[in-house]
C-alpha cells in the first residue's frame, strides 16, 4: 500500500525529535450497507474510506494523528506535526522493514465485490418474508446487511510491518411482535470474518424465524419475580456477562489504571474451579478474528482463567511492555482514526461437562436467562446490569413461563465465584463492543452456567 | 469547501439523474487524556469527506468517500446511482422545497456557534488545562484514590451543503468538552463518579464545577447498602434526568412514530406530563452543541415546542417523515456525519426549568430515593413498549434529608406511567453533550417500587 522507502522515511521522521516508536497505519476499505424496514429497502449506502494513522510513544505518553491520505507530502508533513510536539532522548532509527507472520489463513470464496445489489436485496426481503410468515403477530421487521472488504498495511519502529486483507459481512433482523397492549421485540445477527459464504453457516430465513420465535413467544411474558434467586445463563448470548462484568476488567488498561479489581490477581483464585475463561482471535471465521491486530501482532489464543485460576490479562504492545509481560495479539482499533487500547476478540467461558438440562433440573426456583438487551457495566467494581429479553421462570427443575422487564444486576467477580455448574453446550454470539468512543467486532461465548445466586429486578414479589 | 461541492455538482449534472444533494464536512480535532499527571494520550486530525445523495425515478441512493480526487468522486457518484436502483421508490422521495419549511426565517446567530477564542490555545496549554483538572478532582476528597479518566476534547467543524434545488449553505462550529471520572475507596468499598463540562472555547469551561461534582459523584456513593424491595419518592439527579429525556426524546422523532416504534404513535393532543412539565426541541440555542442554521437537509431551524404544560404538541420532523404526515419540516433533519444519510434526530433538546431549588425538592420529600447514577438505561428501556427496567445508585432520604448510600437497585415500571409521576421541576438545567445536546433539571417522581433484596 506503501512503498517500504517511504514508510521508514515516516518513521524515522516520528522518532526524529527523541521519540521511543514510531508506528505507521494504513487502511482502506469499501463497504456497502443496505437497510429494510416497513417491507422495503429504504437505504442503500456505500463507502470508500482511505486513510493513515500515525502514532509515537514517549515515556507513558502517547502522541496520534491522522491523515485522509497516502500522499508522501502530507504523511510527512503530519509525522513533523507530531514529532515536533514532543521532546525525548531516545535516538532511535528504522533500518529495515521485516513483514510479520501469521498462522491465521482464510480464503474469501464469495467477496462482496462480485455480489450485486439485487442479491443484496434479495436476502433482506427473504428476511423480511419469513418474519412475517412466522406469525400474524409480527407488526414491524427491520434488517440490515452490510460488508466490508478492507487491506491494512501496518510497519512501526521495532522494524515489523504486517498486511493484511480481510472481508466482513453481517446481518442483523430485528422484530417488533404486538398481541392486544403487549409489544415485544426480538433480535438476532449473523456475523462473520469471511464474504457471503457466511449464508453456508446459517440461512438468513432461519435468523428471521429465530428473531421471530423471541418475540412472539414472550408475548405471553408474566411479570419477573424481584429479588436474589439462582440463575442460569443460557449460551451464546449469556457470554456477554463475562464480557462485560469481567473481560473488561482483564483488559490490561484497566489494570494499569488501578481501574480493575483483578488488578494484583494474577495466580490467584478468581472464580470457582469449574470456570475456564479464554480469548482467541484466531477461531477461523469468527467475527472477533483476525490475521493481524491493529498493530501488526498476529492473532493468539490466551487463556484468561484456568480452573479458577487467573492467568492472564489481555495487552496490546504498550500494556504488554509496561508491565512486562507477553503481548496477546489484543491491540485493536476501529479505524485509522483511533488509537489501538487492548480489546477483547472472541471472549469466552470454556465448555464443562454437565448436560444443560441437568442444570435446569438442579434449580427448584430460579431464572432462566437466554437472551440480553445489552446491559451495563462500572469496569473498575464490576457492578453490572444487563436487561433480560428472552428469560423464563424456572420452577421444581423445568423452564416455566417466559418473564418480562427483568433485569439482573450485580458484580462480576462475585457471580464468577458463585457459579455452580458449567455445560458441554458452548456457543458463540457476534456483537460490537464499545470501548473509549471505538466501535470493534466480538463474539462472546459460553455453555449453560448456573449462577447460585444473583439480584433479579422485577415487578412482582 | 464551496468550490468541492460545486466542482462536484459539475460531474454529476452531466449524468442522467432527477435531483442531487452533496454535503461535505471537515473537521479538526484535538483530544487530551492525563493520567497521574502526564499526557496519556494526544491525538489531532485534520479530516474531511463527502457524501452524494441522489434521486432517480423517486429512488434514493448514497455514497461517501474520505478521498476527494477526481477519480474517486466519479466512482463514489456511479455507486451511489447503482444504489438508487435497489431502493424502494416513494412519492415522498425528492428535495425539500423551501414552502416546506416550519420555521420560514432563519432565527440562529452563526457567529454564536464559532469562537474564534479556541484558536488561541496552543496544545500546551490544553495539556496544562486537563492536568488542572485531574489535580482539582484529586484534591477534592482524601478518600479519591485515583483519576481513572481525565480528557479534554476541542473540536472546528465546518459544513456545506449544496443541492440540486438550488440550496446552497455552509456554516462553521466549535465545541470544547471536558470529563473527569474520580475512583473512591473505603473500608473494602470502590466507587466512581464522573462529571464533565463543555462549551465553545476553553474560556467556557468550569474546571471547578466539574472535579466538585466528580468527587461529590463517587464519594457519596461510597459503600453503598441493599435496600428492600419497596415503594417510595425519587429524586432524579439532572445527569439521570437527562439520560430519561434522551430516551423521550428518541421516541419522538417522526420517524420513529410512522414505523410504529413509539410509545408516542396517537398520543399528539394527549396528557403524557404532569401540567407543568413543558419540553422544547430548540435548534438556535446560543449555547447549545447542537444548534446549527440550517439541517442535515438544508432546511432552517427553529424552536419546537413538544410538550406543552404536560401535552404531546408534536413530533420531530424531517422532509420526507413531514410529506407523509401532510406537516411542514420541523429541520430535524440529523445527520452524524458525511457517512450516512439525513435520518430525524434531534437538536437540543431540554425540559424547561422552573423556579424551584434542588434543596426545596429533597425537603418535599418524606422517604425517598435519590437516584444519582442510573446503569444499563439503553438496553433496559424498551422505547417501543415502553417498558423499563434499570439499576440505579445514590442516597437515602428520610424525612426530607440524605442520610445513606444504597447500591444494586433496580427500577421496573413502564415509561408513560412513570412520566405521569413526574411531579416537580428543579430549577437546575443541565445539559449532557452526548448523543444529542439534551438538558433536564432535577425531576420528583412519585411513588415507584424500587427493588432491591
Amino acid at each position: 500500500m506503501i512503498e517500504n522507502k517511504i514508510a521508514k522515511k515516516v518513521l524515522n521522521t516520528l522518532l526524529r525529535n527523541g521519540s521511543d516508536f514510531s508506528e505507521i497505519f494504513i487502511q482502506k476499505s469499501i463497504s456497502s450497507s443496505l437497510r429494510l424496514e416497513d417491507s422495503k429497502i429504504e437505504n442503500s449506502s456505500s463507502g470508500y474510506e482511505l486513510g493513515c494513522g500515525l502514532r509515537l510513544w514517549i515515556g507513558d505518553s502517547t502522541f496520534y494523528a491522522y491523515v485522509d491520505s497516502l500522499e508522501e507530502e502530507k504523511l510527512l508533513n503530519a509525522a513533523k506535526v507530531l514529532s515536533s510536539a514532543v521532546e525525548g532522548s531516545s535516538c532511535l532509527k528504522v533500518l529495515d522493514l521485516t513483514r510479520t507472520g501469521s498462522s491465521y489463513h482464510t480464503e474469501v470464496e464469495k467477496s462482496p465485490a462480485q455480489v450485486n445489489q439485487d442479491i443484496r436485496k434479495n436476502i433482506l426481503e427473504s428476511v423480511d418474508k419469513n418474519s412475517r410468515d412466522f406469525s400474524s403477530a409480527i407488526i414491524q421487521v427491520t434488517s440490515s446487511l452490510s460488508d466490508i472488504q478492507q487491506e491494512i498495511y501496518t510497519a512501526n519502529s521495532y522494524g515489523a510491518s504486517s498486511y493484511q486483507q480481510e472481508v466482513k459481512t453481517f446481518l442483523a433482523v430485528s422484530v417488533v411482535a404486538r398481541k392486544g397492549k403487549n409489544v415485544r421485540t426480538g433480535y438476532k445477527s449473523l456475523a462473520r470474518t469471511c464474504g457471503y459464504e457466511i449464508f453456508d453457516f446459517k440461512k438468513p430465513q432461519d435468523l428471521a424465524v429465530e428473531a421471530s420465535g423471541i418475540a412472539v413467544g414472550m408475548l405471553d411474558a408474566v411479570n419477573a419475580p424481584a429479588g436474589e434467586l439462582p440463575v442460569v445463563i443460557g449460551p451464546a448470548f449469556g457470554g456477554v456477562i463475562f464480557h462485560e462484568a469481567c473481560g473488561h476488567g482483564l483488559e490490561a488498561d484497566a489494570i494499569l489504571k488501578s481501574a480493575s479489581v483483578f488488578k494484583g490477581k494474577l495466580g490467584k483464585k478468581i472464580a470457582s474451579d469449574i470456570v475456564t475463561a479464554v480469548d482467541d482471535s484466531t477461531i477461523k471465521y469468527r467475527w472477533g478474528s483476525y490475521k493481524f491486530d491493529g498493530e501488526g501482532c498476529p492473532s493468539s489464543k490466551t487463556v484468561l482463567i484456568k480452573d479458577g485460576i487467573l492467568k492472564s490479562y489481555i495487552y496490546d504492545l504498550k500494556t504488554s511492555r509496561k508491565l512486562k509481560a507477553k503481548q496477546t495479539g489484543n491491540g485493536r482499533r476501529q479505524s485509522f482514526r483511533d488509537v489501538p487500547l487492548p480489546r477483547m476478540s472472541n471472549t469466552y467461558i470454556a465448555g464443562g461437562n454437565q448436560d444443560s438440562k441437568s442444570i435446569i433440573r438442579s434449580v427448584k426456583k430460579g431464572i432462566y436467562a437466554k437472551e440480553f438487551a445489552g446491559g451495563q457495566v462500572d469496569p473498575a467494581t464490576g457492578d453490572f446490569v444487563f436487561g433480560i429479553s428472552e428469560g423464563y421462570l424456572i420452577e421444581n427443575g423445568k423452564i416455566g413461563f417466559p418473564i418480562k422487564d427483568a433485569t439482573l444486576i450485580g458484580n462480576g467477580p462475585d457471580v464468577l465465584k458463585k457459579i455452580e455448574a458449567v455445560g458441554n453446550d458452548l456457543d458463540f454470539a457476534p456483537g460490537f463492543c464499545g470501548k473509549s468512543g471505538q466501535s470493534i467486532s466480538n463474539e462472546v461465548g459460553q455453555p449453560t452456567i448456573k449462577v447460585s445466586k444473583i439480584t433479579v429486578g422485577g415487578t412482582s414479589n | 469547501m464551496a468550490q468541492i461541492c460545486k466542482d462536484a455538482a459539475f460531474r454529476i449534472n452531466k449524468r442522467e439523474v432527477d435531483e442531487f444533494e452533496i454535503f461535505t464536512a471537515s473537521s479538526v480535532e484535538n483530544e487530551i487524556e492525563i493520567f497521574k499527571r502526564k499526557v496519556e494520550t494526544l491525538s489531532f486530525s485534520d479530516s474531511i469527506g463527502m457524501g452524494i445523495r441522489i434521486f432517480k425515478d423517486r429512488s434514493v441512493g448514497y455514497a461517501y468517500t474520505t478521498v476527494l480526487d477526481e477519480k474517486i468522486i466519479e466512482d463514489c457518484i456511479d455507486r451511489a446511482i447503482s444504489n438508487s436502483r435497489v431502493t424502494k421508490k416513494e412519492e415522498f422521495n425528492y428535495l425539500p422545497r423551501k414552502e416546506e419549511f416550519k420555521f420560514k426565517k432563519k432565527s440562529t446567530d452563526d457567529s454564536k456557534l464559532f469562537k474564534e477564542d479556541l484558536l488561541d490555545y496552543d496544545t500546551r496549554s490544553k495539556v496544562a488545562l486537563a492536568k488542572k483538572l485531574e489535580r482539582l478532582t484529586k484534591s477534592k476528597d482524601k478518600r479519591i484514590t485515583s483519576i481513572s479518566s481525565v480528557v479534554y476534547n476541542d473540536s472546528i467543524h465546518e459544513t456545506a451543503l449544496l443541492n440540486s434545488a438550488g440550496f446552497f449553505g455552509k456554516y462553521k462550529t466549535t465545541a470544547c468538552v471536558v470529563y473527569a471520572a474520580a475512583i473512591s475507596r473505603q473500608n473494602g468499598g470502590t466507587s466512581t463518579g464522573d462529571y464533565f463540562g463543555c462549551g465553545r472555547a476553553p474560556d467556557d469551561l468550569d474546571l471547578e464545577d466539574v472535579a466538585v461534582n466528580a468527587a461529590r459523584r463517587s464519594v457519596s456513593i461510597l459503600g453503598g447498602r441493599k435496600i428492600k424491595t419497596q415503594r417510595v419518592d425519587l429524586l432524579l439527579d439532572p445527569v439521570v434526568s437527562s439520560q430519561f429525556m434522551s430516551i423521550i426524546a428518541g421516541s419522538l422523532t417522526a420517524d420513529s412514530v410512522q414505523k410504529g416504534k413509539s410509545l408516542f404513535k396517537d398520543k399528539i393532543g394527549k396528557r403524557i406530563f404532569s401540567m407543568n412539565i413543558n419540553i422544547f426541541d430548540d435548534g438556535t440555542l446560543a449555547e447549545g452543541l447542537s444548534s446549527r442554521p440550517f439541517d442535515g437537509e438544508g432546511v432552517t431551524k427553529g424552536k419546537t415546542c413538544v410538550f406543552e404544560d404536560g401535552y404531546l404538541k408534536t413530533y420531530l420532523y424531517n422532509t420526507y417523515t413531514a410529506r407523509k404526515d401532510k406537516t411542514l419540516s420541523t429541520g430535524n433533519a440529523g445527520r452524524a456525519s458525511y457517512r450516512s444519510t439525513p435520518g430525524v434526530g434531534i437538536s437540543n433538546f431540554y425540559v424547561s426549568p422552573s423556579k424551584t431549588g434542588y434543596d426545596k425538592l429533597l425537603s418535599s420529600i418524606d422517604r425517598g430515593f435519590y437516584i444519582m447514577d442510573i446503569m444499563g438505561l439503553h438496553s433496559g428501556v424498551n422505547p417501543v413498549s415502553g417498558q423499563m427496567s434499570v439499576g440505579a445508585k445514590g442516597i437515602w432520604i428520610e424525612k426530607g434529608s440524605l442520610k445513606y448510600p444504597v447500591k444494586e437497585v433496580t427500577i421496573a415500571t413502564d415509561l408513560l406511567s412513570f412520566c405521569r409521576s413526574i411531579k416537580k421541576v428543579g430549577k437546575d438545567l443541565k445539559f449532557i453533550p452526548w448523543g444529542g445536546y439534551i438538558g433536564s433539571p432535577s425531576l420528583l417522581v412519585k411513588d415507584i417500587t424500587v427493588s432491591g433484596r
